[in-house]
């Protein structure tokens, strides 16, 4: 009893916390999954074994005291997180600057000289975050809307080879050079979104009109989509100089232009900047129009949508249409902006958008900055793996981890709202039965 | 006498609410005690106060003569004071004894196992010695609710609660419950128990209680000695004036048919045919009552008029225009309000804040979109001017109407649907759960709505209420119209048998009030 009061209390604590106190929690569980996955560096580095120690715990010798235990550890948790976080960007901070003493080494500049912000690690995050941003949407959409769509990464397949498809067909009779760019590039995302915006609407209308779980129809449907993506890619418009499964590669021009990074790195500050803006309009659609009050009432309360007029059918059609085209533009951008082409085996963006979506409280601004925290610890991950011996399995756990103590608190926020709806329904379940109950008062 | 339990000036602040406002409350051991107000006069806050749920803002909390601060129910719970919540906390599947002790089961062989048997025993005991008539071994979910709330009170006294507290005791009883209940609460009384109950309905606080105490606004309006006062004196105190309890209406006019339903069948969502060839019209400028006992097709016939159920067969009329094949949305848009059966599932989105629940129903309209965007500040002054006029409190159009008690949830849908300026507004029980102030606030717009030359669509299953608003009256039963009759006309005792589905013996054909054909 004390404890699930108590429990609940801080069920209702947490849903009551305003942005500050969101954020500081978030922040708060960021540290802590750091504490927690050094322990488990320290115990996997002392259970390994390696020639020679990654680094030595040993107590200071003052005085001639014999030394009496030196404890070697295979990895160095420092040099971990050290790697990545600070190697997600390219190592900006100056060798031995330390917030304890910020003016080491010069007058108040922390940062590396020669560092810049353009580097190729910064270019790998980005791009990660950009993909990224539009998975997540595509997720939290649908989970505004009170759906879940877990066929983001089919939506996204469907509309890779689609754009990829359609560029390959219009370069012949689209302009070269730069006003080739400005005709394929928009069309590679124009194809990108019809693709999986369609795609999107067949769970929608199996759930709308068949009543179909979406769950299930859109797991399904990815493996479909990548069934039958790869048999087309294999048999109909695969590349015959490649021995890969993939498409011709577009002409270069197809590409979105690089701006500012170096075109190798395969990232985009432009396809970034449409992220941005696609964050902005989602958020605006949800709060400032017709639609975005139709889909969340449809997503709080469906009963109340339909008491308010919403047609409750055409709601879930089309939110499934929309997240479908956020997940098809994310394939269109691993085929213009990443690839160059498509090719089978595509990473699982889709996935993880829902972690980032989950992370990101289903709020379109928060799924900007969760993209970057995975785009961050995506592209660290990659920098780890070259600077120390600590086996990627092990990065994955503690990016793993990093993501399980951020995601908890909006998890237990969801938790938490739900139960007070539940509560809410009873009392008024006693409260109705109570103007019935045939008192004398009336 | 001594006092069981003494609040001495109790405020509680919430985040902009003041719930309870310097409270002193003294109740004397061995008594029964009302704690009597409208919704959301801060009743249940206080007892959640001395429950231990809440920490007081100011004030002392004094049980058995001892100043206590409680952390937790638990720590009430060790004192002595134990609360039965409106909505049971009980195991289904699980027999009474089980979970009478749970928590704090007998133990044998050293703590390593429940001792059922003794725990059985203990139970049995416990019931005999205050006359529960409560069989140890059933099931929760095959006993009755009042037996449910019987095994919630054995429960607390199980734990040694010496002070019990009721929240809402009798708002899931049925009148011979009530009744078994009040004898409950005296055998406690008689052996030295001390119970405070909460309660909005005053016969209630009369019948079962030594003494009342008034909140109001969160305030102690007065305690009084149930044998020194009357209705009219508590009701005058609840709402803090005279109220009067008959509604006074003028004779109608009635106009034109708004509302024509011919020959609707429907089918609730199981396929099972409810609503069976009903046909009646409603015109401008009267009140068309139905009664009925809950569950005799009325939520379903409603559905297939505000549009959100597909009529099986016959067709509904309106304006002059056949509707049924019309969305829920073009109905909003051509002038019919609907107040719901069900406001926290349907009325209100609860997370939602006043300006955005406001809009409910309006997002498309031209008055608050154009192009899709809606203009969020005329939102606002929508839902400020309801909140206005319709006196819903707190007055702020941020607050979340999860946050606004019952009544003022009631008030601010009933604002809404007002300000649609209707031609037809379409009543679901609008007073259900609604305390007196508001109920008699919400009559009296129902009226003017008609007085205006609009038509009213009434359906509720208080006889009081229909009765005194329509100008015509419907029966239901089973599904069928078992006539239409005139309110004023119409004995207590025909109307039971026409809801009951029998015929009376008076012909009602001598009832009917004239009916144009629609």
């Amino acid at each position: 009893m004390t404890l699930q009061d108590r429990a609940a209390t801080l069920l209702a604590r947490l849903v009551d916390a305003s942005a500050t106190e969101r954020f500081a929690i978030s922040f708060a569980a960021l540290l802590l999954s750091i504490a927690v996955g050094t322990v488990i560096v320290l115990v996997s580095g002392r259970v390994t074994e390696c020639t020679t120690a990654a680094f030595v715990l040993t107590h200071p010798t003052p005085f001639g005291v014999p030394r009496l235990f030196a404890v070697g550890f295979c990895y160095d948790p420092v040099a971990v997180y050290d790697r990545l976080f600070l190697g997600a960007l390219g190592d900006p901070l100056k060798q031995g600057w330390s917030p304890l003493s910020p003016f080491s080494g010069g007058p108040l500049n922390p940062m590396r000289e020669g560092w810049s912000p353009l580097n190729r690690q910064v270019a790998v995050t980005l791009r990660e975050t950009t993909v990224l941003i539009f998975t997540g949407l595509s997720v939290a959409v649908a989970f505004r809307a009170g759906v879940f769509n877990i066929g983001t990464q089919g939506q996204l397949v469907v509309g890779g080879l689609a754009s990829a498809l359609a560029v390959l067909w219009a370069v012949p009779v689209a302009p070269a050079g730069v006003a080739g760019t400005l005709v394929l590039v928009p069309l590679a995302l124009l194809v990108g979104a019809l693709f999986g915006g369609a795609y999107g609407a067949i769970p929608g209308m199996l759930k709308a009109y068949a009543e179909a779980n979406e769950v299930i129809t859109t797991i399904m449907l990815n493996f479909v989509a990548t069934g039958v993506v790869g048999y087309l890619v294999l048999n109909h418009f695969k590349d015959p100089n490649s021995a890969a499964t993939q498409t011709r590669s577009l002409p270069g021009y197809a590409d979105f232009p690089t701006l500012l990074f170096d075109p190798r790195n395969a990232f985009s500050l432009v396809a970034l900047f449409v992220g941005v803006v696609v964050v902005a309009g989602i958020a605006y659609l949800l709060t400032q129009t017709s639609f975005g009050y139709d889909l969340r009432t449809s997503g709080l309360q469906p009963e109340a949508a339909e008491y308010g007029g919403v047609d409750a059918k055409r709601t879930v059609v089309s939110s499934f249409a929309l997240s479908g085209a956020l997940g098809g533009i994310a394939g269109a951008l691993y085929v213009v902006m990443i690839l160059g082409k498509y090719q089978t085996g595509v990473p699982s963006y889709g996935f993880d958008g829902i972690t980032v979506s989950i992370l990101a409280g289903n709020n379109p601004l928060g799924v900007g900055f969760a993209a970057l925290l995975f785009g961050v610890l995506k592209s660290g991950t990659v920098v780890v793996d070259f600077a120390t011996d600590v086996p990627p399995q092990l990065v994955g756990v503690l990016r793993g981890l990093i993501i399980l103590f951020v995601a908890m608190p909006e998890f237990f926020r969801m938790v938490g709202r739900r139960a007070e709806a539940v509560q809410r329904r009873m009392g008024e379940t006693a409260g109705r039965v109570a103007a019935d109950g045939g008192d004398s008062d009336e | 006498m001594s006092d069981a339990v003494h609040l001495d000036g109790i405020t509680k602040r919430f985040p902009g609410v003041v719930a309870n406002d310097d409270v002193t409350l003294r109740v004397e051991r061995g008594s029964v005690h009302a704690l009597l107000g409208e919704n959301g006069a801060g009743k249940t806050t206080l007892m959640n106060v001395l429950y231990g749920l809440y920490e007081p803002t100011e004030g002392r909390v004094v049980v058995d003569e001892t100043e206590r601060s409680f952390d937790s129910p638990r720590d009430a719970i060790d004192a002595g004071v134990g609360m039965i919540h409106q909505h049971f906390m009980l195991v289904d599947p699980m027999t009474v004894a089980e979970n009478i002790t749970l928590g704090n089961e007998p133990r044998k062989w050293g703590g390593l196992a429940i001792d059922r048997e003794r725990a059985r025993e203990e139970v049995a005991e416990l019931s005999d010695r205050y006359g529960f008539d409560v069989e140890p071994d059933a099931r929760i979910e095959a006993v009755s609710v009042g037996v449910q709330q019987r095994v919630e009170i054995l429960k607390a006294l199980y734990r040694g609660a010496d002070v019990l507290i009721l929240d809402e005791p009798t708002a899931v009883l049925t009148p011979q419950e009530v009744k078994d209940l009040f004898e409950v609460l005296e055998e406690l009384t008689d052996a030295g128990k001390t119970v405070i109950f909460i309660t909005h309905k005053l016969g209630e606080a009369l019948t079962a209680a030594d003494e009342v105490t008034v909140l109001r606004d969160g305030r102690n309006v007065g305690t009084v000695e149930t044998a020194e006062t009357t209705r009219e004196r508590l009701a005058e105190l609840m709402v803090g004036r005279e109220v009067l309890l008959e509604t006074t209406k003028t004779p109608s006019e009635p106009g034109e048919t708004v509302l024509a339903v011919d020959g609707v069948t429907v089918r609730d969502d199981r396929d099972v045919r409810v609503v069976s060839d009903v046909t009646f019209g409603v015109r401008e400028g009267e009140v068309f009552g139905i009664a009925g006992v809950d569950g005799n097709g009325q939520a379903e016939l409603i559905e297939a008029i505000t549009g959100l159920r597909r009529p099986d067969s016959g067709r509904v009329r309106f304006e002059g225009a056949d509707v049924t094949d019309r969305s829920r949305r073009e109905r909003i848009d051509e002038g019919m309000a609907y107040i719901p059966e069900d406001r926290q599932e349907r009325g209100l989105v609860m997370s939602f804040d006043l300006v955005e629940n406001g809009l409910l129903g309006s997002q498309h309209a031209p008055s608050f979109a154009s192009g899709g965007r809606i203009d969020w500040g005329r939102a606002r002054e929508h839902a400020e001017s309801v909140i206005e006029a319709y006196d819903v409190r707190p007055p702020n159009p941020d607050t979340d109407s999860a946050a606004l008690s019952g009544g003022n949830q009631q008030k601010f849908i009933v604002g809404r649907e007002f300000e649609r300026e209707p031609s037809l507004l379409v009543a679901t029980h609008p007073t259900r759960g609604v305390d007196i102030g508001s109920t008699e606030f919400i009559h009296d717009r129902l009226l003017e709505l008609r007085d205006a030359g609009e038509g009213v669509l009434l359906v509720s299953s208080k006889l009081e209420e229909v009765r005194s608003l329509s100008d015509r009256l419907a029966v239901i039963h089973d599904g069928e119209l078992m006539g239409v009759v005139d309110p004023e006309e119409v004995t207590e005792e025909e109307l039971g048998l026409l809801m009951a589905g029998e015929r009376p013996e008076r012909d009602l054909a001598s009832l009917r009030v004239t009916e144009e054909s629609s």
